[in-house]
This record gives C-alpha cells, structure tokens and sequence, in this order.
C-alpha cells in the first residue's frame, strides 16, 4: 500500500461511505505543458469554485480524495484518461460533468462521469495498458521498425543509477495509421509495468529516429484499459 | 519543448483575460522581470492587470523573464519574447510596463526589451516604438535604469495607471507623432517621472544636482490611494495552473507601517498607514477563496500583528474557512500570547516554525535602529511557545547596521545560546522531556537605501561583513542546536550599489547585460568580479556609492518626494546616534511629513 492508498483506507475507516465521480477527461493546449501535481491542483482548485462536496482525507493535512488512473508526463495530451473524485453526498455524474466543466480551465474537460458507490477497487490498481498517438515526421514506419524487432535495448536511471532494459515485451501492437507522420500504438501501462511515451520516444532516437523531430513531437494518449491483453475492458466498469 | 518548466510560457490560466486586438484600445503589456511562478506571487501585477483591463479602450497582457534555457532557444531560432494571452511580441505594444521589486532584476529588465525587440536606450525609440515604464519600490531612485525607461510611476498604481493609460491613447489616436512631446506632457501627471526631463550633473566625481528641462516640475510626488475600501481589489485573479511560490490567495490587510525601523525602506516609502476596514476584508477574504480555489489565504502586509482588529478578523475568516478546509497564513506576526494563540487557531494542523526579527543583538543597537523589540520580551513569549510546544524558532537579523561594534556582533550568538538554554530550561521547570529544539539564527547584509534617516550611511565592505559572519560561525559552532545561515555577501555588496546609485550607472548595467549576465537575483548567475571590472572601466568604484556622503551632499533621489521630509530623516538619525528611540504612529505621530496625503493615521 502505497501512502495515498494508506489515507485512503483510513478515510474509507472514518466515513461510512464514498461516492466516486469517475470522470473521463481530456486534456490539451496550455495544459499539457503541467505536471501531474500540477494538474491534481488545478483539478482541485476546480472542483473546490464548483462547490461539489468533496470528501477530505484525514489526518493532520486534509486533502480532496483525488485518484487519477495513471499520471501524465509534462508535454503529453490525453483524449481518454480517468480521474476519481470522492464526494461526501451522492452526486449525479451529469452534474458533476457539468459543474468541474464549467470551472475548468481551457484545455482541460470532462467528457463524461459515472457515479460509482463505494468502489472496491483503487483507479489505479485496475488500469493495464494504453494507446498513444505520436505526430511527427515520418515517425510511422520508425515506430513499426521499432515493433519488427526482438529486443529494444534502452538506458533506464532506476534508483540513480543507469541501468539497461529491454522494452520491447512492453509493447502491445501496432495500431492501424493513416498517415506516415502519425503512429498509433498500444502498449502496456500502469503500476505493474509500464512504458513511458519519451521512453519510446529516446528508444526511437537511439534506433536512428531524428531528435529534432523527437523533440517537436505531438503525443496524445488515447485510451486506457483494464483486463488482460487481449480480454480488454472499459475503465469505467472495473470498480 | 525541451525546455524546464514549459508551462511558465503558455498562460490559459482560469481568469486570464484575452481582448483583441484593435487599433482603438490601448495595449499594456505587464513585465515582471523575473520568472513567471515568482511573478505570478505579485500582487500588484494581479491588480493592476484587473486595473488595465477595465474600460473598455484599455487592455493588459503579461510576459516574464525567459529562464537561461529558454532564453537561449529564443535566441537561436529568433523567437521574440511575447505576450502569454494574444502571443504578441512586446514591441508591437503601446505600453511596456515593468514592476521593479528588487533591484538585482535590472538586467532582466533590458532581457525582456532586447528579446522583444524593442531599442533599449529610451533615446533610441522612434515616436511609434512602445513606451517602456517602471514602477515598484526601486522607482524611488530608478536613477541606475533612467537610461532605459521612458516613465517610471512613483508609489501606488491603481489611480495613476488609467490616467496614464489615457494620455497615451490620446497620442495613439492622433497617430503617434512627437515622442517629446508626449513625454512632456507624461511629467505632467502627478507622481510620473520623466528622466530624460533631469539631467544630472557630475562635479569632481560627485552628483551636485540636476538640470531641469522644458520646465518640469521641481520634484515629482508618489501617489497613494488614500481610501483602500474602495479601490479595486482581484477577487478573481489568474489563477496560475503550475506551481508557483506561493499556491495561496492574497489579502492586503493595509498598506504601510506605523513603526518606522531606520534601516526599513518600506517603512517610510509606503507611509502614511492606511488601513482597510475589517468588513471589507471579511468580504473580500470569503469572496476571493470562493472564486480562486484555494485552500489557503496568505494574509499581506508588513506587520501584521498592527492590524487594529486582527482579532476580530481572523475570527471571522476561520470560523469560514474550518468548515471548507481552508487556512490562514499569518506571517509577520509580532510573537506574543495573543499571536500564540492565534497561530494555533489558524493552522489546524502542525506547529510551524515561530520568526522574531530582533535586527540586532543588544538593546542598544536595537535603540539606534528604533526596532522596539526588547529581550524581555522576546524570552517572555518564546518561555511560553516552549510550554505551549514549540520548538521551532527562527531569528533574523542584520550585520552592518551603523554604530554597530564586535560587541553588538556577539550579541547574535549570545541571544540564540540564551534561547536555547531557555528552551531545556523551561522543559525541566515543566517536567517535559525536552525534544531537538531547532534554532536558526540568519543574518542578511544592511544595505543604506534611500528615504530611510540611514540614507548617509557607509556600507560595510565584503570584508568586514565576512569578518562578522566567522565571528558568529564561530561562537555557535558548538551548539548543536542552533543553525546558522547567512546571505551571499558579494550580491548584496553589489545591490548597496544599485540603491545608491545614480545616472553613471547606466552604461555600467548595459555593458553587464551584453556581456551575457542576467538573473542577477540568482546567486548562481551573478558574476561580481566581472561587474567590478566593469565598473572600473567606468571610471568608477564600489566606494563611490557606498561610502562618504555628507547630510549637506545633494542626492540622485532629491527631485523624488515620498512625503517623508528630509529634515525628519536628518533628525531620525540623530535620535539614531543619540540612542533615542521614536514612537510609533499610533502612539504620537512625530510629524514626518506624511501628513500632506491627508490620509490614514495622520493627525
Ligand atoms: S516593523 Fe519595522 S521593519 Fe517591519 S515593516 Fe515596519 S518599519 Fe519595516
Ligand atoms: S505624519 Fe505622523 S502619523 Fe503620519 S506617517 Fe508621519 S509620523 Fe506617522
């Protein structure tokens, strides 16, 4: 158990319940240029001008139980991630959607919500992979090089030390393309494993990908998702 | 964007205010010469950006300072520093204005005008390039920077900002024609100062006064709002979406300080007191947690335990803010039983640290610089932090100070050594085990800034301060608990400079800048070897403004008028000497000159 599991039952103790906004945001623009603490306090600051009832850890700093399914790296948009807000009352999801909406920054929106009473399970724990979208020049066929190969040998700093690992077993499939300057991929995400979209992108560059491109590249993840590849199933139904 | 902290440079901030761009409206582009979290933590951009953006022939974007990473990319690939909200390159505003908070930001200053492009000399701008203006404390003597600024604003904004505003759109609608002219007719604002107008004049390597052109006023006067209840206040102000120094909102409880420190600039620039009545505050203290968010109101001012009705105040406020799970952040608080008790009303949750500002470390040295703090005092109430379960303290004072002797040094330490003894001391009277008691003992450098009755004073070399800082290194090495943490003394020695400065140093700071320095703030970036070189190479030295002036030397700061009357400074630092202190403002006023504003605590 992580700390912010730990508050989390000790507030799941202290109350009798816990009604859970699931809400399905994206996020774009000016946005995508803050970090994931940063982002938890805009969200925060949001729902606190909405005056929705949310419910606070306890302990000695009391804080709004937030629980984003999986953190976004600075710089990277998303059209498909899920953030659950604890609330004191039962809350309509319309209405939730409707009141964050209308105090969220530009950029930021939720597309839609579920409630969900009492869930068993943290948003976390359930998600398992994702899709991504690269934009950048020709960065299609690089990024189906990079699934033609057996082994993808990357520098890793773990504990700050750099370390090799292979990454290729994190890759899923390539998913189909329109364009050769837009590649779609799935590859497995969350607190078990995980592949970071700039660790695929460095991979990229370490395979002869051009940095400049790298660097300008547009990243938007699509989706996420629970189950067991490839038994795949929906974020909001896993409680 | 490869660059650190990319969201300093994309705005889309909630209450961020976008208007268009349109040949009828006046365009103000707001310039906080340091990076975008620190900027954003200033109040006054905040308000004068609600200000500006009022009527609607008037409009105001923000830029900051570029970090040195990302300077460097704007200047490889030709990339102008812009505007967050329309991404407007400052030169294609009518307005630039910059907020001067300190005066180590002045080589961002002419950062912002280069990469903007926008000619830095003032003399050098054709009537249709932008108007470039200050304001803030430093514009007290803006003398260092006049080459570079078309206007600077002396004291408060809010009012002066919008006459300003119109003049110049009056010169925009009629087509930009006759800079001079337009300058001219600036100076006849009150509280602008039109440098181009004084020409200073230089005998022998001293300043003896200055040439007036085109029948300027003799001195300018600071403006004040003299009715703070009714003056704009952002209750909805940009609310930063990356974290900034302070995540919290603001509450200016008064501007001014009825104490009058010599050493404290602030405490004679921003006279006289004003307060701001308790059922404003309330209102717009609920108001302001409401629309932003936040969780925490950081409460402004320069003392705030002066507050008359403090108490009933944060009453009111916490009795709101317990059942939103908001708190209060109450600095500047003068320690004792009432303040005690307040800080542990306001934060639910652990005991912060308690700071006391003793300036100096025996009573006859806090006499000279009228600090009306007494030891008794500061042990009395640390004796019952120490029951109440504080352990945490933190003591500021200043190295330098005139009359200061070894004497006065060694009162630092020995003042902490007590504190710490008291601490076990009180533990054992108790019968409490005592835990690892925290004592921090910081010293900053004195700095003699104008308009303070220390205005004449010598500044301490950087070889008497370190002298003074290994004394005290020294007597506390032992004391386990008891850290000691001291300012970088090569800034300061440099910063005594700028305050004093005058004319002469223009060429100095634009040679600096050319050389590559800016962020002058960070220690890491400043270079003092090389602006010592440069100033030599000016014919100039560190002695020339810091050392050796007579109360009879004419000052680069005389055609300034704060409301303070030089005759008061002169008799201030008599008492000074003489050891004698002078009351504070609400004990008797001792007739310094403020009362002309007719405003606030004056009788
Ligand atoms: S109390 Fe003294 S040091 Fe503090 S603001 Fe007032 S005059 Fe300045
Ligand atoms: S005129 Fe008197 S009351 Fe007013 S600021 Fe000066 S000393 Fe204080």
């Amino acid at each position: 158990m992580n700390a912010q599991e730990q508050l989390r039952e000790m507030t799941r103790k202290a109350h009798q319940h816990e009604y859970v906004c699931r809400g399905l945001f994206e996020r774009k623009g000016a946005l995508s240029y803050i970090g994931h603490l940063d982002l938890k306090a805009v969200f925060e600051r949001a729902l606190r001008r909405a005056g929705l009832p949310i419910l606070y850890s306890q302990g000695f700093n009391p804080r709004p139980m937030l629980v984003f399914a999986l953190p976004l790296g600075v710089g990277i948009n998303t059209e498909g991630d899920w953030l659950d807000v604890s609330m004191e009352v039962p809350v309509d999801a319309d209405e939730y959607v409707r009141r964050i909406n209308e105090e969220l920054p530009d950029g930021l929106r939720v597309i839609r919500a579920v409630s969900i009473d009492e869930p068993k399970n943290s948003i976390m724990s359930v998600v398992t992979c994702a899709s991504y979208r690269i934009e950048a020049k020709g960065v299609t066929q690089a990024v189906l090089d990079l699934f033609g190969q057996k082994e993808i040998i990357t520098k890793k700093k773990s504990k700050g030390r750099e370390v090799e690992v292979d990454i290729r077993p994190l890759l899923i499939k390539p998913l189909t393309s329109s364009s050769p300057d837009c590649a779609e991929y799935m590859c497995y995400a969350g607190s078990k494993q995980n592949l970071r979209p700039d660790v695929l992108l460095k991979a990229l560059c370490e395979a002869g990908f051009s940095r400049a491109e790298a660097d300008e590249a547009v990243i938007t993840r699509l989706e996420l998702y629970g189950g067991e590849y490839p038994d795949l199933s929906a974020i909001e139904g896993l409680t | 964007m490869s660059v650190e902290s990319p969201g300093r440079y994309v705005g889309g901030e909630k209450n961020q205010i976008i208007k268009p761009i349109d040949d009828s409206i006046v365009r103000t582009v707001f310039c906080f010469p340091d990076v975008y979290e620190i900027g954003m933590s200033n109040l006054a951009l905040q308000i004068l950006y609600k200000v500006l953006n009022g009527p609607e022939w008037s409009s105001c974007e923000r830029a900051f300072s570029p970090w040195p990473d990302m300077d460097k990319k704007m200047r490889e690939n030709n990339i102008p520093l812009y505007s967050l909200e329309t991404r407007s390159p400052l030169n294609e505003f009518d307005v630039i204005a910059f907020s001067l908070g300190y005066e180590m930001c002045f080589t961002n200053v002419l950062q912002m005008l280069d990469l903007g492009g926008v000619p830095l000399l003032a003399k050098d701008r054709k009537d249709t390039d932008p108007i470039v203006v200050a304001g803030g404390p430093v514009t007290c003597n803006i003398e260092p920077m006049a080459d570079f600024f078309d206007a600077a604003f002396l004291g408060e904004g809010e009012e002066v900002d919008l006459e300003f505003t119109k003049v110049i759109k009056e010169y925009k609608d009629a087509g930009k024609k006759d800079r001079k002219a337009l300058l001219r007719k600036l100076a006849d604002i009150e509280g602008v100062y039109v440098p181009s107008l004084y020409e200073p004049k230089f005998e022998g390597g001293r300043f003896t006064g200055y040439d007036i052109k085109d029948n300027a006023p003799s001195s300018v006067r600071k403006r004040i709002i003299k009715d703070l209840d009714s003056v704009e206040y952002p209750l909805s102000p940009v609310i930063p979406n990356n974290n900034v120094v302070h995540d919290r909102a603001y509450l200016e409880l008064f501007r001014g300080c009825i104490r009058g420190c010599r050493f404290c600039q602030a405490g004679y620039l921003y006279r006289p007191v004003r307060e701001k009545s308790m059922k404003t505050l309330c209102e717009q203290g609920i108001a302001i947690m409401n629309n932003t968010g936040y969780d925490e109101l950081g409460i402004l001012s320069l003392s705030t335990s002066d507050y008359t009705e403090l108490g009933a105040l944060t009453d009111g406020l916490l009795e709101v803010f317990n059942k939103q799970h908001s708190s209060l952040s109450l600095p500047s608080l003068r320690i004792d039983n009432f303040a005690l008790d307040l800080m542990e009303k306001a934060s639910q949750t652990r005991k912060t640290g308690l700071t006391f500002a003793p300036e100096a470390g025996t009573q006859r040295l806090r006499d000279v610089i009228n600090k009306g703090i007494n030891e008794e005092d500061i042990m009395s109430s640390l004796e019952l932090a120490f029951k109440g379960g504080w352990s945490t303290v933190k003591l500021y004072f200043m190295l330098g100070l005139p009359t200061e002797t070894m004497e006065d040094v060694e009162g630092i330490a020995n003042l902490a050594i007590k504190i710490e003894k008291l601490y076990f001391d009180t533990m054992r009277s108790i019968g409490a085990k005592p835990r690892k008691p925290e004592i921090t003992v910081s010293t900053s450098m004195f700095i003699p800034k104008p308009f303070t009755p220390f205005q004449w004073e010598d500044q301490n070399t950087e070889e008497q301060f370190l002298q003074k800082q290994t004394t005290i290194r020294n007597m506390l090495k032992k004391h386990r608990n008891i850290r000691y943490i001291w300012h970088d003394v090569k800034t300061s020695c440099w910063e005594g400079i700028y305050a004093r400065g005058d004319r002469r140093l223009c060429p100095v700071i634009l040679e600096g800048y050319k050389r590559g320095s800016i962020f002058d703030a960070w220690d890491q970036f400043f270079d003092y070897e090389m602006w010592t070189g440069i100033l030599k190479d000016n014919g100039l030295s560190w002695e020339d403004y810091t050392q050796g002036r007579t109360v009879d030397d004419p000052l680069p700061w005389d055609n300034i008028d704060v409301g303070v009357r030089k005759e008061f400074l002169k008799r201030e630092r008599e008492k000074a000497y003489n050891e004698q202190v002078t009351p504070n403002c609400r004990q008797q006023c001792s007739g310094c000159g403020a009362t002309c504003y007719k405003a606030g605590i004056c009788p």
